[in-house]
């Protein structure tokens, strides 16, 4: 990021928020793989990627906030789904507040500057 | 799902295995556990192969990496280290059950934890008397000298109650230990390690020091037995006192004993201190222990110096303990006949 000048990048920008997404996506419903990557995208991440879902919420697993279950399927493979735990749940809530303050601060920022 | 879309995925993952070659194994291992069901549910839905629709497979390793290997907008606990640890514990701790279930009926018991359990009170009881000795050991100012009892000050009732009190601390809280919440807990099990740590060198210490009783006995003799002798009296076969004499060893290497030079010589009379004027040995003829003027004061050649010390055995020139060799009765007559 050091050759080109571009100051907002969407890619980095997920980067820092795609465990609060990956978690927000869970918030009211179980879900496995690619059906997370497929609500994502439904809320306007387009630029998220498969790798970045599974290694996500493999991640978020291995830290304790998911727990998950396979659910045998007729047609197709069986699936492996996710869901909030208490953990989870808190950590939603914690980073969703953060996540909060760092947008609001951002917003009076630009708007103090006059380029809202 | 038919054969195809098996080599398909097989294919794929292993070209992201490929990919993160960089990697190490485990973390590698670990990062694509769960990718073939994870494709197979992606191939399920939607049409296309798995590099139209992902990309390509060193894309999707590099992606897979950045965010597997990035820490989120939160701290979470880092997720490799702790998994393993606990695997790790969780080996440890079968091992240990498996040995639990052999060792017990050797013993007599279902599990040689049944043994161990039946034990604990004794425990409680043995803690609380290690902790006193341990509380007596800080408190005390001369750390080496520490008997089997808890004295502090040298005082055995201060001692006992100190005893009696940590024993009764310990069982209590060895039968409330299991209900105490996780941080006391967590106190009072490091405690207690510190404890049998301080138990076994103390006891290391002990057995050194009853091992090495005697020991100071034996290396009294390695003191130099004449370190006492001040001055040297040499007499002859005639009970005569000689007068600057030298003494040497096998080797002819002059023999050293009592005060280096200058010696000065207290008068036995007057108590005044002259400096010695001789050369060789007695240093003080003045101070000579056997007055050789006197019948009978001479200790010979008998080995016996009681009876020498005595006047009046010399009236029994005849009696076998006094007189051992022909010279000693020659010599006591010679001083008798003066």
């Amino acid at each position: 990021m050091h050759s080109t000048v571009r100051c907002v990048d969407t890619t980095q920008l997920l980067k820092g928020v795609l465990d609060l997404a990956v978690l927000a996506a869970l918030r009211d419903e179980d879900g496995y793989g690619y059906d997370i990557l497929r609500r994502l995208r439904a809320a306007g991440i387009d630029d998220v990627g498969d790798a970045s879902v599974y290694g996500t919420l493999r991640r978020l697993f291995n830290g304790g906030f998911l727990n998950t279950y396979v659910v045998p399927s007729d047609e197709g493979p069986h699936r492996k789904y996710y869901g909030l735990n208490a953990a989870g749940r808190a950590e939603l809530h914690r980073s969703g507040k953060i996540w909060h303050g760092f947008a609001s601060t951002m917003d009076d920022l630009l708007r103090e500057r006059g380029t809202a | 799902m038919n054969g195809t879309g098996q080599d398909e995925i097989t294919a794929y993952v292993e070209g992201v295995r490929a990919a993160l070659a960089g990697l190490p194994e485990a973390t590698r291992d670990e990062l694509l556990e769960d990718l073939p069901e994870h494709l197979a549910e992606v191939r399920a839905e939607g049409n296309g192969t798995l590099t139209e629709r992902l990309g390509a497979t060193a894309a999707y390793a590099a992606e897979l990496r950045s965010t597997a290997g990035f820490v989120g907008g939160f701290p979470d606990p880092p997720p490799g280290r702790f998994v393993r640890l606990r695997e790790s514990r969780d080996k440890g701790l079968r091992l240990l059950n498996r040995a639990d279930m052999r060792v017990g009926p050797v013993i007599g018991y279902a599990k040689a934890s049944d043994f161990l359990i039946l034990l604990r009170p004794a425990w409680w009881a043995l803690r609380g008397y290690l902790a006193a000795m341990a509380i007596a050991y800080l408190l005390a100012s001369n750390r080496g000298g520490q008997g089997l009892l808890p004295r502090v000050g040298g005082s055995l009732v201060v001692a006992l109650v100190l005893l009696a009190g940590c024993v009764i601390l310990s069982i209590l809280l060895g039968r409330r230990g299991a209900r105490l919440a996780a941080w006391p807990r967590y106190a009072l099990w490091s405690g207690t390690a510190l404890l049998a740590l301080f138990a076994f060198a103390g006891f290391v210490s002990a057995d050194r020091d009853a091992r090495s009783s005697g020991y100071s006995d034996v290396s009294s003799y390695e003191v130099n037995p004449y370190g006492s002798v001040r001055d040297v009296f040499v007499y002859d076969s005639q009970g005569r006192l000689v007068t600057g004499a030298r003494l040497f060893d096998q080797d002819g290497s002059p023999i050293h004993l009592g005060d280096s030079y200058p010696v000065s010589c207290t008068d036995p009379g007057t108590g005044e201190a002259t400096p010695s004027r001789s050369l060789g040995y007695p240093f003080c003829p003045q101070n000579a222990p056997f007055d050789t003027g006197r019948a009978g004061s001479f200790p010979s050649a008998s080995p016996s110096r009681s009876v020498a010390a005595d006047p009046g055995s010399s009236a029994t020139p005849a009696s076998p303990s006094v007189s051992p060799s022909v010279s000693a009765s020659v010599s006591r007559s010679a001083v008798a006949g003066k």
